[in-house]
């Protein structure tokens, strides 16, 4: 087993050096497919990641009707407590409301003289479970909240996560939809370059076959070449794809690189680039396979 | 060694190549296949070394019935078998012990193992003072020789040569015939296609002559294995 694994190798390597133009061709081809691939991964990635943070800060606010008594809002606070996926209720009062408003505006606040607490209305804050902290659970929680009347409006970013999540999924689907066709462009570019390989080495090929090799010696190189040349194109590809996310933050405003402290750009993780180094090598192999289907059979 | 019974053989073109085919050839035998150009006798070695299946009949080589349905192991047959042909099939960017080595190394013979036998090898066909040498810069004769070396990789019983002197001048026909005629005498089963009458009357082999796909000479086998 360790001789047929070093004889493999051995002339994997010996066909990549043979077919050198060839195999580089081929090796780029894969890396520039993976790099474009790769790179919407990374957006979609951190796309989703900041959809993550952005709905775990996630919570909704309802309004009380005006005139709504005391012993309505225990039982209203009461019930809302209930309500599933709900983890606090907590309840603002007008001057609450006011006081928010003037830390908020700061230096500005001197812009609030004389409006009267009474205008504006009070409300429960509501902070929901973790797993209730999507675009989907939310409006469970909030198609419960309106069957209570004393609710005069429910506000919950409801745009923001729904046009969020429309995104981050347009990304992915462009992801995926790239990675079919660059799929299928990588087997067949590998496989079309494997041909051409394997029949400038038909004289080798057809003299193995007239010694007795046995068909694993002859296909299992190509399969290895195929493999290498999938494996360097998934590695070169990921190698560019980091000095790209590097370069990007030399070249962002000072303006921007504050905010992104709060809502950091991410590498792509490591299991994620595990996974499209074996997909790279996957590619690499099924573009050999392919070749040796239709020309390593006698 | 070789039992061949009614064999035919047409391409899908319609060409009949072999017809109602039916030999017999016994363990340390050296039969010629004769036959003029086109006669079929290339289709008939290439059917004993199963780069061909007949189109129908019965074909066993070295105890393995290579007609029987499901027989996949046409490596495992030319381990059992040398094969010789004119054109020499030789890599010509590789030197002489190279193109021997090769042949060893993608049959599953260890690089310390194969460079061994490679002397060894070539020393039986009298190239052991050509081995570093490039194998363009040899003659033809010395070429075949290379090749018939080469056959030789897994000692097979059996020899298949497909005109090996076609492409050679008359003494370098005869050194090769000499090199067949030694494995021979040490029991090599040697099965030699030619269309040369000269080269063939020179020796006292048995001969099976083909023309048109057919048997056309009278001796029958039975008759050669009784010595009548």
């Amino acid at each position: 087993m360790i001789f047929f694994l070093q004889y493999v190798m051995r002339k994997a390597f010996q066909n990549i050096r043979g077919n050198l133009f060839a195999n580089l061709t081929t090796i780029g081809i894969i890396a520039i497919s993976i790099l474009i691939f790769s790179a919407f991964t990374l957006i979609s990635f951190n796309l989703a990641s900041f959809l993550k943070i952005w709905e775990d800060k996630i919570g909704v606010i309802a309004y009380l009707k005006k005139g709504t008594s005391l012993k309505e809002m225990e039982g209203l606070l009461k019930n809302t407590r209930q309500i599933e996926g709900v983890e606090g209720v907590k309840y603002i009062s007008p001057f609450d409301a006011v006081a928010f408003l003037e830390s908020k505006l700061g230096n500005q606040k001197n812009l609030l003289q004389g409006i009267q607490p009474g205008i504006l209305p009070p409300s429960f804050e509501i902070q929901l479970k973790k797993d209730y902290r999507n675009s989907t659970k939310i409006k469970e929680v909030v198609s419960r909240l309106k069957q209570f009347p004393q609710f005069e409006e429910i506000q919950y970013g409801q745009e923001w996560v729904e046009t969020f999540s429309a995104l981050v999924h347009i990304v992915r689907l462009t992801q995926w939809i790239l990675g079919c066709l660059f799929l299928v462009a990588i087997i067949f570019i590998t496989s079309n370059i494997l041909q051409l390989t394997i029949s400038s080495r038909q004289e080798e090929i057809e003299i193995m076959h007239l010694v007795g090799s046995r068909p694993a010696f002859i296909r299992v190189p190509f399969y290895m070449e195929g493999l290498i040349q999938g494996l360097l194109g998934g590695g070169l590809a990921i190698f560019f794809l980091y000095l790209l996310y590097k370069g990007f933050f030399l070249y962002i405003p000072p303006s921007i690189q504050v905010w992104l402290v709060r809502v950091p750009i991410l590498f792509l993780p490591h299991w994620t680039i595990l996974g499209i180094l074996i997909g790279g090598m996957f590619l690499g192999f099924f573009g050999s396979f392919v070749a040796s289907m239709r020309f390593l059979s006698e | 060694m070789i039992q061949m019974s009614h064999v035919y053989k047409t391409y899908p073109s319609q060409i009949s190549a072999l017809y109602d085919m039916t030999l017999e050839i016994s363990p340390g035998e050296f039969v010629f296949i004769a036959g003029p150009n086109g006669s079929g006798k290339t289709t008939l070695l290439q059917i004993l070394f199963g780069a061909e299946k007949p189109s129908s009949g019965e074909v066993i080589v070295n105890g393995m019935n290579i007609t029987e349905k499901g027989f996949n192991k046409i490596y495992a047959l030319r381990r059992t078998m040398g094969i010789v042909f004119q054109d020499f099939k030789l890599l010509r960017d590789r030197t002489v012990s190279e193109n021997i080595f090769f042949a060893l190394e993608v049959t599953g013979c260890s690089r310390k193992e194969a460079k061994n036998k490679v002397s060894e090898i070539l020393s039986r066909v009298g190239l052991q003072e050509r081995e570093k040498d490039s194998v363009f810069t040899l003659s033809a004769g010395e070429q075949q020789r290379v090749a018939i070396a080469r056959a030789l990789i897994n000692d097979p019983p059996l020899l298949l040569a497909d005109e090996p002197t076609g492409d050679l001048d008359a003494q370098m026909a005869i050194d090769v015939m000499g090199i067949f005629t030694h494995l021979h005498l040490k029991g090599t089963t040697v099965v030699f296609a030619t269309h040369d009458i000269d080269l063939i009357q020179r020796y006292s082999y048995r001969v099976i002559s083909i023309s048109g796909g057919k048997r056309v000479d009278s001796q029958k086998d039975e008759e050669v294995k009784t010595g009548e």
